[in-house]
């Protein structure tokens, strides 16, 4: 199944936007983002499987897109999207 | 034992306060940090009291909840990120030393405005008087010696006026006073979590309008790359491992307070303060009292021919906690020209009942007429 991950800059953070995702019925999960797409070094990230540009313009709205944004392949490798 | 010293700590919290804190020490490891389940637990946990601490305070989002080790060590972030040497500071004549050693250390021109006890009409003068031309206003919400709760709200308005930043210490009015972060428009207010919001020691909260410098350096779980602290909220002062345990025992504080309603709790301390002053009236102790609206649950008193702390002593002999001396605020002694003397507080708390409140004055009276 694909996965989204919307980078965060903090935990804080992604658990504000977690916290509004789900006042909107979106179920996400609060993660350790990979290393590999952790420009900065240790971040979060929101996990998600399904309603991604729902997510993203629901964070948008509400002025909280912070970080890049990936979608999973099926080989395990993460792809930029911009959606 | 009758304990009334809670505006130094409330020592009686609600059952669920430990309970939490000993879950936590059980089941949760550091916050912010790894990936796995008792990380995100202690992640939750944290989350879940800025979010709560948002809400109380009105506060626009859980990021600028910062927590702290005490009221102390937000008051230094605040100051010493907003001050420099030979800045004129106007503070209250009411401060606690957390306000005014900072202050002095940071080498602030140190102004004092409103010397008056229970007067805000002299007190509002003096701000407006001397508040032009200042780099910053610090003031306490409630007097910690005599419970006297200053007019803030229009404090902030004079600091408005004049383009000055404002920090608020509202050590004694957190968890008993409506304290409304985004209308009182200060740049910061700092607060203990183990008073009035009835958490553990070791915990406290700077609400934050601004991004201050940190005062402290090093691991955020955040940024590692970069050696400098984040630019951003709450990891930009939140160096080093957090209090999860401590922060656990907040949020089961912070709920009670919501719960049991901080006008009922200020209410109930009221009653009782009403009942001590009522029963001691005729005494020969002179009691520190204000209008009713103009107080919290803190009442001060002096005995006569006697001194404060023998007083406190022969109180504790009988079971009776209270705190006598200067209470780390001889700004507020000298404004009330008890600074040779101090006084003996009496800090009530949610828990105290009238009849504790009966039973401290029949005490008093007993050691009133033995005097």
């Amino acid at each position: 199944m694909t996965q989204y991950l919307i980078m965060c800059r903090s935990l804080t953070y992604a658990q504000s936007s977690a916290r509004l995702l789900e006042r909107s019925g979106i179920t996400v999960n609060v993660v350790k983002a990979p290393q590999t797409l952790s420009s900065g070094g240790c971040t979060y990230a929101l996990a998600l499987q399904k309603k991604f540009d729902l997510a993203v313009n629901t964070l948008k709205k509400n002025k909280m897109i912070s970080g890049k944004m990936f979608e999973r392949s099926d080989s395990g490798e993460y792809i930029e999207v911009k959606p | 034992m009758i304990y009334l010293d809670n505006a130094a700590t409330s020592m009686l919290k609600p059952h669920s306060v430990a309970k939490a804190v000993a879950d936590a020490i059980n089941n949760m490891a550091s916050p912010g940090r790894g990936g796995h389940i008792p990380a995100m637990r202690a992640a939750e946990t944290v989350y879940n009291c800025r979010a709560e601490a948002a809400e109380l305070f009105n506060v626009n989002s859980a990021e600028q909840i910062v927590f702290t080790v005490n009221a102390t060590h937000g008051l230094n972030i605040a100051i010493s990120s907003m001050v420099k040497r030979g800045d004129k500071v106007v503070i209250s004549g009411f401060e606690h030393n957390s306000v005014t050693r900072p202050l002095a250390a940071a080498g602030a021109n140190i102004v004092v405005a409103g010397r008056c006890l229970f007067d805000n009409a002299t007190l509002l003068d003096d701000f407006a008087k001397k508040i032009k031309g200042s780099k910053l206003v610090v003031c306490t919400h409630v007097s910690n010696v005599f419970g006297y709760i200053l007019p803030v709200n229009e404090i902030s308005k004079l600091c408005r006026e004049e383009s000055v930043p404002l920090i608020i210490d509202a050590s004694q009015s957190a968890g008993l006073l409506p304290i409304n972060f985004d209308s009182l428009c200060a740049d910061f207010v700092a607060m203990p979590g183990h008073k009035g919001l009835l958490g553990p020691q070791g915990t406290g909260i700077l609400i934050c309008r601004e991004v201050p410098a940190p005062l402290m350096h090093g691991g955020s779980g955040s940024d590692s790359i970069s050696q400098k602290m984040p630019e951003y909220l709450p990891d930009r002062l939140e160096a080093g491992t957090l209090n999860t345990a401590g922060i656990a025992g907040l949020l089961e504080g912070i709920r009670y307070v919501r719960k049991r309603g901080i006008e009922n709790i200020i209410d109930h301390e009221r009653k009782l303060m009403k009942l001590m002053v009522s029963q001691l009236s005729a005494s020969n102790y002179k009691l520190f009292v204000g209008r009713e609206t103009m107080q919290s649950g803190v009442l001060s008193l002096l005995p006569e021919n006697r001194d404060c702390e023998a007083l406190a002593q022969r109180l504790a002999a009988k079971g009776i906690c209270v705190r006598s001396g200067l209470h780390c605020a001889p700004t507020a002694h000298i404004s009330a020209g008890t600074i040779e003397s101090g006084t003996v507080r009496f800090s009530f708390s949610p828990f105290i009942s009238p009849a504790q409140i009966m039973e401290v004055c029949r005490v008093l009276k007993h050691l009133d007429i033995k005097n």
